[in-house]
């Protein structure tokens, strides 16, 4: 989840009301951004990933005036027809197809102001950008190029410019290599042969998307006029994160201008509209609340609303990216009911309910192993190829479900079996007293022809460690369960790697081999860092059943 | 004079040792420590006897000094490495080189220019090592982190005059009935999956079935039938495990439901919804991983409802294990335990739901509880759930829940209902009841930890 800094002062300027840090926190947090802290008016706010438009104090502002009945319904924002002209040219349509620009005029800007704009333009990068591969934004002082502007693709040792951050000219390439934002977001780029750019009437290169922009054009609190440009891959993702941006700059007084990508008029800040059908709204939230009530709330959430015929026709702020059904709807009214007023009511629902079959199942053994004074071990499911193998003495083979990307060896196999595990626990627990056992009853994986090529096994499997241990003590606990559980079990001779000469078993269920019973070789033992004796055995239990 | 059966063995003890003994060398005759505390505090408080305490500096080896052991110090294997020709900084990345390059240095034995390393003395052996190995512990060491000391009390016991005096045949013996004595090891359930157990048993009090399902399953039933478009942050490989070996599934059970799946994510299907918009891949979604959360054994029991056969209502819970890729450390786990809820109807709604969770926490011990807006990309009255912890006096995070969207509901079931859930974990709450504060203590089956943990039951 994001979280951004945002500045009180800044806040409360914006909303036009000073709102108690107190309330901020409690009630702030109702909205769907949850207000951490405030100290020194400092606020850190975490806001979800489906609101990319409250990554700004602008953005905040604006929904808390709605939230708070300072200033509810959707804000229109004037648009001045402008005569900046950009061209797409048809080479970016494998690269970054996507490009979507406006222009604001008249700001007065600080260095505040724009360290938040750098705030909301790096993490719409991360969140809604994907790392910047989805979008990425640039703002430009306008006054330092000249319009029209072309977006084109270019190959990348024919052009240079002097980065930002950097101060000598360099190509594409070079950029690449060398800049640390080159290096970071190369990846983008990597199966490319030709490279993005964005160009003025004189040649001179506004930026390279999505990497670094020209020193040139570069913001600063002397700027008057921006030029936003966002490219990307996805137009949609473009078109909102660019009245994300302008919006925002609207909100600190900006004009906004169009510019005409290839002939369209962007930005376009027109509502999207919905219908919300309020017997349906009433339905799934619960809320016996009226149609006025309903269009009230949507208003507080920064939307308009009217009735019309057996419908409520919504108009959805332009910036707004998260409303694809009414559904989505249906949760702002809520949110602005808010969730705290909600009575709970209890539905009947008549149903006998029931544990699953295995966890039934399995509790009888639990109960037994415990009644046999055994402790209940809970291990981690994850393992590495060591624990599962060599550790065990065993060859390694492929018939356990391995992971593709772990982040540690320790998290390399799904395990199939849980002596490992229960090793572990003996060599976690070298420094207390002896004699030490565990069992645990746990799910492993086990790789099958289903469609997903591998299923859950219940299994059970019991250690015990001391000093002078035989197979015996193995055999005692087993036949306990033999006993309470009320089975039949055979045991095989059958020697193991794992296991010292003469003390191993198959362990037979009408028939069919279901675990095995051991003393284990002495080189095991000392493989988990242990001198004793150890015994034990593992079942699969849901042969059992 | 009377005496309990052990303080008259320990006063016998102490008689034959010309009066004097320390805990300790009882403790090897196979005395047990705790019975030898208690004695001696009898013999005290009955004048026979003086306790003598000393506070004494233990020094043993850290986890950091055994490493050296091993493997030599961080600085003498730079050294080895520089002899055999790894003379760039770039070289050495799998050594401690913040440490190895400032011990080196201040012994004097390299020089660094650009990245290079030279050796500027001949070092033949590697001193921290061999002293460690001797015993010799150091202060340098100590200051190093090699060695921990530990403040240990010696307690040494003493008779008395009046207890040398004693004559023991002028001592009756009598049974301690009010002294505690050793507590057995016993068998026990594990804390964690006790409360787990606890958990499981309400839910059925509230009249739920249990599920069951698999820890490798489809992306597809973990992400796309969830409406978690496939460029989502949560299918990357930081936050993901994709499995190598079994690499995919076979869609082909799911039927026509893939192809709805495919068509709710690009256009929104007939659900009423806009869609993601974009092109959906049938190969991505048939990629495995481990489960990374138990909503996916949710949506395969949607997907398994025949409507025409089940009557709706129903209400289904699962408490199971889920993976994320995350390093271990103190705060993190490459997985989770959670509670996962659904009931399907078509009359239900938020209330409902909330009715649900506050009966559930009730029953767990936590009378007031809040839900709070929140996102996840498959409900809507997307929720956090808390609840306040009286003890320490604040809210504490337990899971989310929501309302399914008919982009997850629709495809899966075929018809469009309401779909309560939620997935709730209560791993803080077994932290909390074994006073633990590293969550690898719920695995590490420390049998101390284990023991002294009491059954679980709300605190009311």
């Amino acid at each position: 989840m994001p979280n951004i800094e945002v500045d009180k002062r800044e806040f409360n300027d914006l909303v036009g009301e000073e709102i108690e840090n107190e309330s901020m926190i409690e009630e702030g947090s109702m909205l769907g951004a949850h207000w951490h802290s405030i100290e020194d008016y400092v606020c850190d706010v975490e806001t979800y990933p489906n609101r990319p438009d409250l990554l700004s104090v602008e953005g905040l502002a604006r929904a808390y005036r709605g939230f708070f009945d300072i200033e509810t319904g959707r804000t229109e924002y004037q648009i001045k027809e402008g005569d900046i002209e950009v061209e797409v040219d048809n080479s970016v349509e494998d690269v970054r197809p996507f490009i979507g620009c406006a222009v604001v005029r008249g700001l007065d800007l600080s260095r505040k102001k724009i360290n938040g704009l750098i705030q909301l333009q790096e993490k719409l990068h991360e969140t809604m950008g994907r790392r910047r591969d989805k979008l990425a934004i640039g703002l430009h002082d306008l006054s330092t190029v000249e319009a029209p502007f072309t977006y084109k693709a270019v190959e990348p040792e024919k052009v240079s410019f002097i980065p930002l951050e950097y101060d000598k000219d360099m190509d594409l390439d070079e950029i690449l290599d060398e800049h640390e934002k080159g290096r970071k977001y190369a990846w983008i780029l990597e199966d490319e042969n030709n490279y993005p750019i964005i160009e003025d009437s004189n040649g001179r290169i506004l930026s390279f998307p999505p990497i670094i922009n020209n020193q040139l054009t570069e913001v600063d609190a002397s700027t008057e006029e921006i030029f936003v440009d966002v490219t990307g891959k996805s137009k949609e993702a473009v078109l909102k994160a660019l009245n994300i941006i302008s919006t925002a700059l609207a909100e600190r007084g900006g004009e906004l201008e169009s510019v005409a990508v290839d002939g369209e008029k962007l930005p376009d800040l027109s509502p999207e509209r919905f219908k919300l059908d309020p017997e349906y709204f009433r339905n799934v939230s619960g809320l016996e609340i009226s149609d006025k009530e309903i269009i009230r709330r949507l208003e507080m959430m920064k939307h308009d609303a009217k009735v019309k015929k057996d419908s409520i026709e919504v108009e959805v702020p332009s910036y707004r990216t998260d409303i694809m059904h009414q559904y989505d709807l249906i949760e702002e009214v809520v949110i602005a009911y808010r969730y705290d007023n909600i009575e709970p009511e209890m539905p009947e629902v008549d149903q006998i309910a029931e544990k699953s079959d295995i966890q039934e199942f399995v509790d009888r053994f639990r109960d037994v192993m415990v009644s046999a004074g055994i402790l209940e071990a809970n291990t981690f499911y994850l393992s590495s190829k060591e624990d599962l193998f060599d550790e065990m003495n065993t060859e390694e083979s492929d018939d356990f479900a391995e992971v593709a990307n772990p982040s540690s060896i320790d998290q390399e196999a799904v395990r199939n079996k849980l002596t490992p595990s229960l090793f572990q626990a003996l060599h976690d627990n070298r420094h207390h007293s002896y004699p030490q056992s565990f069992f645990e009853v746990s799910e492993v994986v086990e790789l099958d022809e289903s469609h997903v090529g591998a299923s859950n096994r219940m299994k059970l499997a019991f250690i015990k460690a001391s000093k002078d241990l035989g197979y015996t003590e193995a055999r005692k606990v087993l036949q306990v369960l033999e006993r309470d559980i009320g089975i039949s079990l055979e045991l095989k001779s059958s020697e193991k790697e794992f296991a010292r000469e003469n003390r191993s078993a198959d362990i037979i269920y009408q028939g069919e081999r279901i675990g095995f019973i051991c003393e284990y070789s002495d080189e095991v033992v000392h493989n988990w860092d242990l001198e004793l004796d150890v015994v034990g055995f593992e079942l699969d239990l849901e042969k059992l059943m | 004079m009377k005496l309990s059966s052990q303080a008259l063995e320990i006063l016998e003890k102490l008689k034959e040792n010309n009066g004097e003994a320390t805990v300790e060398g009882l403790e090897k005759q196979g005395f047990d420590q705790s019975m030898v505390n208690r004695a001696s505090l009898e013999l005290e408080e009955n004048d026979l006897l003086n306790i003598e305490e000393v506070e004494e500096e233990e020094k043993t080896l850290s986890e950091t000094g055994k490493k050296v052991l091993e493997e030599g110090s961080p600085e003498y294997r730079l050294v080895e490495r520089v002899q055999s020709g790894d003379t760039h900084m770039s070289d050495l990345q799998d050594l401690d080189l913040d440490v190895a390059l400032g011990k080196a240095r201040q012994k004097s034995w390299i020089q660094i220019e650009n990245g290079e390393i030279e050796l500027v003395e001949e070092v033949d052996r590697d001193t921290v090592k061999q002293n460690l190995e001797s015993g010799n512990f150091k202060q340098s060491y100590i200051d190093r982190g090699l060695v921990e000391t530990e403040e240990k009390i010696k307690r040494t016991l003493k008779l008395e005059e009046k207890g040398e005096k004693i004559d023991l045949n002028d001592v009756d013996e009598y049974f301690n009935v009010e002294a505690s004595v050793e507590t057995p090891r016993t068998g026990k359930k594990h804390f964690y999956k006790d409360i787990l157990d606890f958990a499981r048993e309400k839910f059925v009090e509230m009249g739920f079935s249990e599920m069951r399902g698999d820890f490798i399953v489809p992306s597809l039933l973990n992400f796309d039938a969830l409406y978690t478009a496939q460029d989502h942050p949560a299918r990357d490989l930081h936050d993901t495990f994709f499995m190598e070996r079994p690499e995919s599934s076979d869609l082909s059970v799911y039927g026509d439901k893939v192809q709805h799946i495919k068509e709710t994510h690009e256009n929104g299907w007939t659900t009423g919804s806009k869609g993601w918009g974009y092109d959906w891949s049938k190969d991505e979604a048939s990629r495995n991983v481990l489960r990374t959360h138990t909503t996916a054994v949710s949506a395969r029991r949607l997907h398994e409802i025949d409507i025409n056969e089940e009557e709706l209502p129903k209400k289904f819970f699962i408490i199971g294990r889920n993976f994320r890729n995350e390093t271990v450390d103190r705060t993190h786990l490459p997985g989770f335990i959670q509670l996962d809820g659904i009931v399907v109807g078509e009359d239900l709604n938020y209330r409902n739901l909330k009715a649900y969770l506050s009966e559930f926490f009730e029953k767990m011990g936590y009378d007031e509880f809040r839900l709070i807006p929140s996102y996840y990309p498959y409900t809507e009255m997307s929720t956090e759930v808390q609840v306040w912890d009286e003890e320490d006096e604040e809210w504490l995070g337990m899971g989310g829940a929501g309302l399914f969207r008919p982009e997850v509901v629709k495809p899966l079931l075929g018809v469009e209902a309401t779909v309560l859930a939620w997935g709730l974990g209560v791993g803080r709450i077994a932290m909390k009841a074994a006073q633990i504060q590293d969550i690898r203590e719920l695995y590490r089956n420390d049998i101390e930890i284990l023991e002294n943990t009491p059954k679980w039951r709300p605190e009311k």
